[in-house]
């Protein structure tokens, strides 16, 4: 009579190895959060202990109300027709400080926003340009080496040390 | 006489190579993954132009609420009690880490106030650069 041995395999078991690593994968992918990683950049005044002289009269003066509605020298204004009204001063001084000042009950987004707005346009051989004017073939360069606006976003403190 | 028996194909997918592929795939996403210091929702602004924050920051978080967290990017985000409490934290970033960029995670609704406040104490403690994180604006319709 012949004895059929039931000999154990001598594989280690990998079949479910898969099964272990896709489920943490799964798991992996679900813990991640998306960090939002971008922004716009924003300095600040350069460790010098004279404040920058802002002569107010000589500046625009955007003020952001607690509705959102904006007022450009005390002219009510849209988003959007910002820089409209900024070329021809800009163009005549490209020094010209454009000062941001939202009330303080003022939703911090509409700075932001205005603050976006600013940032999209640059003196480029001494007039007011903006990115979607230039399109998206002008070369990045000539864009880097143009000139910002002149942005102030003076706090609170500043306004009542330096202005009043 | 005896034929042999045939010796048929068994119909096997294999596998073996499958967790390599799997391990291959988890530590991809081990090294590409960031821990965020500061783990608070917020509904950021919105904006068109955006740029790179640096990996090595500090974050200064305010929910719509006003609640304020701060890190200087070592550690996991603290909330700050009073809003004095910023400049302290600020004089002590600079103090630590004279060139580290403040990133600034606030809701879009927040009062202006709060903001002013922490840039009033950033621009004291002689913070250089301090980023507005934000959103991107998806681009206005009928522009195209």
């Amino acid at each position: 009579m012949k004895f059929q041995r039931n000999r154990p395999s001598d594989e280690i078991p990998t079949s479910s190895m898969a099964d272990i690593a896709f489920l943490l994968i799964v798991y992996f992918m679900v813990t991640t959060t998306f960090a939002a990683t971008r922004g716009l950049d924003f300095s600040l005044p350069k460790d010098d202990d004279q404040p920058p002289v802002v002569e107010k009269e000589d500046s625009v003066l955007i003020e952001i109300l607690p509705n959102g509605q904006l007022m450009i020298d005390q002219k009510p204004m849209e988003a959007g027709d910002i820089i409209e009204y900024l070329k021809p001063k800009l163009d005549r001084n490209a020094k010209k400080p454009v000062i941001i000042k939202p009330q303080p009950e003022s939703p911090y987004g509409h700075m932001v926003e205005v603050f976006d707005v600013l940032r999209q346009a640059k003196l480029i051989d001494g007039q007011l340009t903006t990115l979607a004017e230039l399109g998206p073939d002008f070369p990045e360069e000539d864009w880097d080496a143009g000139k910002d606006i002149n942005i102030s976003i003076p706090t609170q403190r500043e306004i009542e040390s330096f202005w009043f | 006489m005896r034929l042999k028996a045939r010796h048929e194909n068994q119909a096997v997918i294999p596998t073996a190579s499958m967790a390599d592929i799997a391990f291959l795939l988890i530590v991809f996403f081990m090294v590409t993954i960031t821990f965020e210091k500061d783990k608070t929702q917020v509904a950021l602004p919105k904006t068109e132009l955006r740029f790179e924050v640096p990996k090595i920051a500090a974050y200064i978080s305010v929910t719509e609420a006003g609640q304020i967290r701060v890190t200087d990017g070592e550690a996991m985000s603290t909330p700050v009690q009073r809003i004095d409490d910023v400049d302290a934290f600020a004089a002590n970033l600079v103090a630590n880490f004279p060139k580290r960029p403040v990133v600034l995670k606030a809701d879009s609704n927040v009062p202006y106030r709060h903001i002013d406040r922490i840039i009033d104490s950033l621009k004291q403690a002689k913070v250089e650069q301090i980023y507005l994180l934000s959103e991107q604006k998806p681009l206005e319709e009928g522009a195209a």
